[in-house]
């Protein structure tokens, strides 16, 4: 076992435990913190699929936008809200869990099924890519090939998406606007 | 009242006081995320400092996303600073926690438009090539004012801010927008005692309090390297070569860089603390008003005109 492997397995323990703590801990807000931990982690396993961008957009996104605002979303929702949640009954196959642990079971199938089936050396665009030498390795820079794509071939997905963001924001700043005359 | 002859020994002193302190954990606090916090503040900063290069081929960890990087690891500090206002189980420090992170997530959009029109100019988000591409070891054309090639002069007229004179402003912006980033005057409402009880570091005590100032001065040190680094030329010397006086090529090298950005560096954080000992504190709305209204716009236009630059004049 070389010292990448022995951190790759370390980094998905981590995720993997980190999660089950979100999922299961009943302790609200140290389930908002940990999930920190599990992206964190999540982030380092990118790092591994040489996706560094993505990892990186996922600490500025997750860590810095969307824990902070569940966190404030957390903290401004009112206590009788909270002690609701709690009455939720807590069997695993309670009216309110069954939907959940079918779902998940179903995914825990899916991902069985398909990690069984498929030999994922020998897959063909998998080898074909690797004859043409058509492979990312350690020493590129990964950003301007992300970049050169997001300007050429995925233009249109691109606007697409500001566009909604575009929109996103005209609502959100609308929402927030006092309201004139109440 | 100082230590020593001119108070030189201060600092020393204020470290063994830190040290001795008592650790004090309020009965109801959050015991783990209490005790955790500091140190989330503490990492986050310093992780920072991995990617800041100090002189021509001397930086901790090169890679190619060096600005990103250190924009994604600053915006962890604000997690650390919830958990500590959490952890605390006090409605004050509660209140400041979310007072400062709601100031370091708006500041954290001019600092970002204003980050971008530097990278637009340099065309890398590498800190190292951004450092390089300001002095006479640039490996691209560079044009003073946009027009005349400065190549082989170097010095100060290659600058990110002399390049293209809107960075200039941009720069003023990110200054404003990095003071209230780390928490300082005149935005230091976290530490407004006098007022507002203190912030999320109400309850903190010995160690863990020094852990969070020395997280603060850090990252005043950090947000000055990453200003030096994009905008005012990084370890580059800011002499320029005068016909057969090479004064900039007898000024570049390592230990000359790490001189230039030490001084630099030590210069804005100067700065920083004459601003701090100047102004008064700001209102919460001033605070959000000047972010929105002024900063953001501003900044805006900026990242407009490196834009136009690019397209216009290359």
């Amino acid at each position: 076992m070389n010292i990448e492997t022995i951190i790759f397995y370390f980094l998905a323990f981590i995720a993997l435990a980190s999660g089950a703590f979100v999922v299961l801990s009943q302790h609200l807000v140290r389930s908002v913190f940990m999930f920190f931990v599990t992206l964190f982690a999540v982030a380092g396993l990118y790092v591994f699929a040489l996706a560094d961008f993505v990892a990186l957009t996922q600490v500025v996104i997750y860590v810095g936008g969307v824990l902070v605002l569940l966190l404030f979303a957390f903290l401004l929702s009112s206590k009788q809200s909270l002690e609701g949640m709690e009455k939720i009954p807590s069997g695993l196959l309670s009216a309110h869990r069954l939907p959940a642990a079918i779902i998940s079971l179903a995914f825990l199938f899916l991902l069985c099924f398909v990690f069984f089936q498929i030999d994922f050396e020998n897959l063909s665009w998998i080898t074909s890519a690797k004859a043409k030498e058509n492979v990312i390795l350690v020493t590129d820079n990964t950003i301007r090939n992300i970049g050169i794509n997001l300007m050429s071939k995925y233009l249109l997905p691109l606007e697409m998406v500001s566009i909604l963001l575009l929109m996103v924001l005209v609502g959100a700043a609308h929402i927030a606007r006092r309201e004139p005359n109440l | 009242m100082e230590v020593g002859k001119y108070g030189l020994l201060q600092t020393f002193a204020d470290i063994l006081k830190l040290i001795q302190k008592e650790y004090i954990v309020p009965a109801l606090a959050d015991k783990v995320l209490f005790t955790i916090a500091p140190v989330i503040i503490f990492v986050a900063v310093y992780l920072g400092f991995v990617a800041l290069p100090w002189a021509p081929g001397l930086v901790p960890a090169n890679m190619n996303l060096g600005v990103f990087y250190v924009f994604a690891i600053i915006s962890i500090e604000a997690l650390g600073i919830l958990m500590a206002g959490w952890g605390s189980n006090n409605k004050y420090s509660l209140l400041g926690a979310v007072r400062s992170v709601a100031q370091m997530v708006s500041y954290e959009i001019p600092i970002g438009f204003v980050i971008i029109s530097a990278v637009m100019i340099s065309q890398t988000l590498d800190l190292q090539l951004i450092n390089y591409n300001q002095g006479i070891l640039a490996k691209q054309d560079i044009l003073f004012l946009g027009f005349i090639n400065v190549n082989h002069v170097g010095g100060f007229l290659a600058w990110n801010v002399f390049q293209a004179p809107h960075l200039l402003l941009a720069y003023v912006i990110y200054f404003i927008a990095s003071l209230a980033e780390c928490n300082r005057a005149p935005f230091d409402l976290p530490e407004a005692e006098s007022e507002l009880i203190g912030g999320f570091h109400t309850e903190y005590t010995g160690l863990r309090f020094a852990f969070i100032f020395l997280a603060e001065y850090a990252m005043m040190f950090l947000v000055a390297m990453l200003g030096v680094t994009l905008f005012l030329g990084g370890w580059n010397t800011p002499l320029p070569n005068f016909g057969s006086f090479k004064l900039a090529e007898y000024t570049t090298g390592i230990f000359w860089g790490i001189f230039w950005v030490m001084g630099k560096c030590l210069l804005v954080v100067a700065v920083q603390m004459w601003i701090r000992w100047t102004l008064p504190r700001l209102r919460v709305d001033q605070l959000m008003t000047l972010c929105w209204k002024v900063l953001t716009p501003i900044a805006f236009a900026c990242l407009v005109i490196s834009g136009l630059w690019r397209l216009l004049l290359f």
